[in-house]
């Protein structure tokens, strides 16, 4: 597999300071945390058990592409802020299992999102740590979607699978994945690559940071 | 019938003569010519002589493309059967057939079944199905060329198949109008060596007459524009003058626009005039066409809605708005007024623009030349054979190798490989050819028996939900608070709606309150401002008939005969088209260059329509930006395109023959269009048609969301994970076959490397280059990578 061009950009929130990358995740060198949303393992499997055949190898890209990030960021635990399961227990799960197991000092933090909703045995059996409505650290409050902004905190949510349309000149349109970013909020792309692009919900007066295989920037 | 005083038309007797001597066929006659009772009572005559070859049950099968035409027709029938004495039953089963009908007709179904492709597949979906269908003597599919160039065609040909391989006997007859390929026609209903088949022509002809409707002075008329709005102080007499008047428009937005301008015009209609199209209210569409069966009503703003259905007596004239795209569908069109068998089919046609009278000049000619388009079946749809598939395995389980010789005697599938077929049964049992990936995957099993079925009663549940091959956008009914449907609209245009924004559907104007269960809640507004929707699709482009008749048109315009009004009205401006420039003789080929403080513009007129002067201008664009690179802005429109540069276009007499030159062809088209982005539009009724995309229907509230995607999503990671799929392949097809319409292209490049090429420069716009550079639609080609054309369009938006 060709080396990824891994590409990364200061974002400050609050007195922290996050490294937001092109690859879906948000790095946090103070935690040695990488703060990623909406893998949703396992929905290849439950698309396939309702007769419709989509490729188990998607599950199969989004665990190396995830694997290759740890690595390269040495990071030692990851926070995932909803939607790291998909539907109920499938062989995906074994396969994510298998794939947990190569790792020795990794620690799952889980704010569940809408769709977890395993029962809580199966968390613990992969040792994921379940926060059922936020999780706060220091002045970071993760939560899988954001209702209420408080000043208080800085938010960082999932669930929206952000995107950002371009236009230009001569209808031209594109659509990439994005963070969305305010004074008091960061919003996450959705990791899976199984997963589409919601370009209507954006925070007000959000900044986007769309980003390509190669680089990451300001819209 | 005799009594009646009614003498049949002598294509009626002879096809009772043919059927009775047990040919299958087709029937061509114009409408109002009782084509129905051609086939029908040949059927009831045959078994008034031979009742012992009619068991109980089903003996004719009557397909319809269209819903609402069955319930007239099997009335129609059923009092033709009382007359005659027999006691047949006829019944009509469809989507609207209420349950406890349906449950009934499975106990004992009816002599008679009318009913819609779609339909009997969802039969064949059924426990026990085959037993309906072992007695049945004739299927007769009606208004066949509509379903011929269609998906649903295939589906017809594949009911007809199945229906066949149960009955042997079985004579199947195909009425249609007249199309340009009628043998090919009958070859695809019929594919069957074995079965001799006759085609029966009617001598009557329908008299139609075509009356174009012009401005007082030709400067009135624009040059460009698609609505046409001056001209309504021209069509109020002609609702005046006639009892009931059709006015087409061609798209359901132009529709609504014109409902509003002719109230303006003519307050007094008020109340007479109504308008259909195919996204109000089903309810208000049925009521509105009673209405204009009993002629309360004095005009009907239409769309498509009502190129086909139930005759409407009272309808004495149509006004085509625009252009009509086709001589088919102009002919279709003229043909809802006048509409018994001796009246004159009486259209007026109202340009939008100048260029479209000889448009008008060009359908008469072919009218008179008896020239009319062809429709091509569609082959190899794996998206259909896999839903065929899942649906015989959720009805009585289906044999592999049964079922691939029942497909290998269909048209569609006549060239189907056994690799092929073998690859469908992997997708549906195991998902594909990359087997282990899907060991969760169990829509269809192979049983011991050797058959293979749907065990999930889930999956049959979804499956039977799904079939068919009418894809529609996502659609949200309109409903009023209070209670009531108007109609329905594009999920795309109300998500850019904002809460209480006003806009206007079936003529009324409407305010959005609030979305609920793919519901859209509104409330009567009096507001003045009001958004028209813009209905997805409609934007057909011409025939390639009628442009043949179009370039010969023009070619001697200007020498016109004093008989062709339309011409001679349009002197001035092709006079001035001339002096400017050129007219191309239908054996020239003209370019333009024109340079204007916008920048230099490259005009080309091939007429060959808008989708092919799509890709001719992207391919053109591709090959100046050879010589030297630069960016184009394009338009198009049905007769020519342009390209647009803010550097001086490279093109010179010399290298212009090599610019157009038919070489190489192919090879530079894939290099210049993004074929993967045009495959993937495609893909979305590919995806829903094979059951990879669940659609959701319009005001249900159990939307299977933990298994929504889209087929964008779903047609990537195909791409990326397995490219061998036959389904990818199948929207690439449609890409090269629909989309670039490949032969047409192939024809128009053969045609242009016959031609004198001309080359002109002009100071300003001509009367041909003109309507392009107002055309809206506009796109471009750049060769830029990624990256840098964000930055780019990024500096672009900066500055706006």
């Amino acid at each position: 597999m060709k080396k990824r061009n891994i590409v990364t950009k200061l974002v400050t929130c609050f007195d922290e300071v996050l490294e937001v990358t092109n690859q879906r995740v948000v790095y946090w060198r103070k935690e040695n945390a990488l703060i990623l949303s909406d893998l949703h393992i396992g929905k290849s499997a439950h698309f396939q058990r309702s007769g419709i055949p989509i490729p188990s190898s998607i599950l199969a890209v989004d665990l190396s592409r995830l694997e290759e990030l740890i690595h390269y960021f040495k990071a030692e635990q990851l926070i995932v802020v909803g939607d790291l399961f998909h539907a109920c227990y499938n062989k995906d799960l074994d396969t994510f299992k298998v794939w947990l197991s190569s790792f020795k000092n990794l620690s799952i933090k889980l704010v569940k999102g809408n769709h977890d909703r395993l029962q809580n045995r199966i968390y613990e059996a992969f040792q994921i740590e379940v926060f059922s409505d936020f999780l706060q650290i220091d002045s970071l409050k993760f939560v899988h979607d954001f209702s209420v902004i408080q000043s208080d905190a800085f938010t960082i949510s999932g669930h929206t699978h952000p995107g950002v349309l371009i236009k230009g000149k001569g209808k031209q349109r594109m659509k990439l994945p994005c963070y969305q970013v305010t004074k008091y909020q960061l919003i996450l792309p959705a990791f899976s690559l199984f997963t589409g692009l919601n370009t209507k919900d954006a925070p007000r007066g959000c900044k986007n940071f769309g980003f390509t295989e190669s680089a990451i920037f300001e819209l | 019938m005799k009594e009646k005083g009614q003498k049949p038309f002598s294509f009626q007797v002879q096809t009772w003569e043919r059927y009775h001597n047990n040919f299958s066929g087709m029937v061509i006659a114009p409408t109002g010519f009782g084509k129905t009772f051609s086939v029908f009572l040949g059927v009831v005559i045959d078994y008034l002589n031979h009742p012992e070859n009619y068991k109980r049950g089903l003996k004719l099968i009557w397909i319809s493309p269209l819903r609402s035409l069955a319930k007239d027709l099997a009335k129609a029938m059923s009092t033709a059967i009382e007359e005659i004495g027999l006691d047949w039953e006829v019944a009509v089963r469809n989507g609207d057939t209420p349950t406890n009908l349906r449950r009934k007709q499975e106990r004992l179904m009816p002599d008679v079944l009318l009913t819609t492709p779609e339909t009997l597949h969802l039969l064949f979906s059924q426990k026990k199905n085959s037993r309906w269908f072992k007695n049945v003597n004739c299927i007769a599919v009606d208004e066949w060329h509509e379903l011929l160039g269609s998906k649903r065609g295939v589906i017809t040909e594949l009911a007809v198949a199945r229906i066949r391989s149960l009955s042997p006997k079985l004579s199947t007859w195909g009425i249609t109008a007249t199309i340009g390929n009628l043998e090919e026609a009958k070859q695809v209903l019929i594919p069957n060596k074995e079965v001799k088949t006759t085609m029966i022509k009617a001598k009557e002809k329908k008299k139609i007459e075509i009356i174009s409707v012009l401005p007082d002075e030709v400067e009135e008329l624009s040059w460009a524009g698609h609505l046409g709005k001056k001209m309504s102080s021209k069509i109020i007499p002609i609702i005046n003058a006639h009892n009931t008047t059709l006015i087409f428009t061609n798209t359901r937005n132009q529709s609504e626009l014109w409902y509003q301008i002719l109230i303006e015009e003519a307050p007094d209609l008020l109340g007479q005039i109504a308008i259909h199209h195919g996204s109000i209210d089903k309810k208000q569409r049925s009521f509105i066409e009673e209405a204009i069966s009993e002629g309360i009503l004095k005009a009907v703003v239409c769309t498509s809605s009502l190129d086909l259905g139930v005759d409407f007596k009272p309808v004495d004239c149509v006004i085509q708005i625009g252009s009509a795209k086709g001589i088919a569908r102009f002919l279709q069109r003229a043909g809802r007024s006048g509409h018994s068998p001796f009246e004159i089919s009486k259209m007026y046609a109202v340009p939008t623009h100048s260029l479209q009278l000889i448009e008008v000049a060009a359908v008469k000619e072919a009218v008179k030349q008896h020239e009319i388009e062809a429709r091509y079946p569609y082959v190899l749809t794996y998206d259909i054979l896999v839903q065929f598939l899942v649906t015989l395995a959720v009805g009585e389980g289906f044999k592999a190798q049964e079922t691939f010789d029942l497909l290998i005697n269909t048209h569609a599938f006549q060239w189907l490989t056994p690799e092929e077929f073998d690859w469908c049964i992997h997708f549906i049992t195991q998902g594909g050819n990359t087997l282990k990936a899907y060991e969760e995957f169990h829509k269809v099993v192979l049983d011991e028996d050797g058959f293979y079925r749907v065990k999930s009663r889930r999956i049959a549940m979804m499956h039977r939900m799904n079939i068919g091959v009418i894809v529609g956008e996502v659609m949200l009914y309109v409903k009023y608070f209070s209670g009531g449907y108007i109609g329905m609209v594009e999920e795309f245009f109300i998500s850019k709606l904002k809460k209480g924004e006003a806009f206007v559907i079936g003529g009324k104007v409407v305010v959005m309150k609030q979305i609920k269960d793919m519901t859209v809640l509104v409330k009567r507004s009096k507001s003045k401002k009001a958004i028209t929707p813009s209905w997805l699709g409609g934007r057909l482009p011409l025939t390639s008939y009628l442009t043949h008749f179009l370039r010969l048109k023009l070619s001697d315009a200007i020498t016109a005969k004093k008989r062709e009004r339309e011409l001679n009205f349009l002197h001035p401006l092709l006079k001035r088209q001339q002096e400017k420039s050129h007219i191309p003789k239908h054996d020239e080929f003209l370019t333009e260059l024109i340079k204007t403080k916008d920048g230099f513009h490259l005009f080309m007129y091939p007429f060959e329509g808008r989708l092919v002067h799509e890709i001719m201008a992207t391919l053109i664009a591709y090959r100046i930006s050879k010589i030297t690179p630069l960016t184009f802005t394009i338009a198009q429109n049905d007769y020519g395109f342009e390209l647009l540069s803010d550097q001086e276009i490279p093109v010179n007499e010399e290298n212009l023959t090599q610019i157009v030159s038919k070489e190489n062809l192919m090879e530079d088209i894939t290099a210049s269009i993004n074929a993967s982005e045009m495959a993937s539009r495609k893909f979305r009724d590919i995806a829903v048609i094979a059951g990879l995309v669940i659609q959701s229907q319009p005001g249900n509230r159990k939307s299977n969301k933990s298994l929504q995607s889209s087929s964008g999503l779903i047609f990537r990671v195909l791409n990326d994970h397995e490219p061998s799929n036959l389904l990818l392949k199948q929207a690439y097809n449609e890409v090269f076959d629909y989309e670039l319409e490949k032969v047409r292209l192939h024809n128009a490049f053969q045609r242009i490397s016959e031609s004198t090429i001309i080359l002109k420069r002009a100071k300003d716009f001509t009367p041909l280059s003109f309507p392009l550079k107002v055309d809206s639609l506009r796109g471009t080609i750049s060769n830029e990578e990624l990256g840098k054309r964000i930055e780019r369009i990024q500096k672009q938006a900066l500055k706006a």
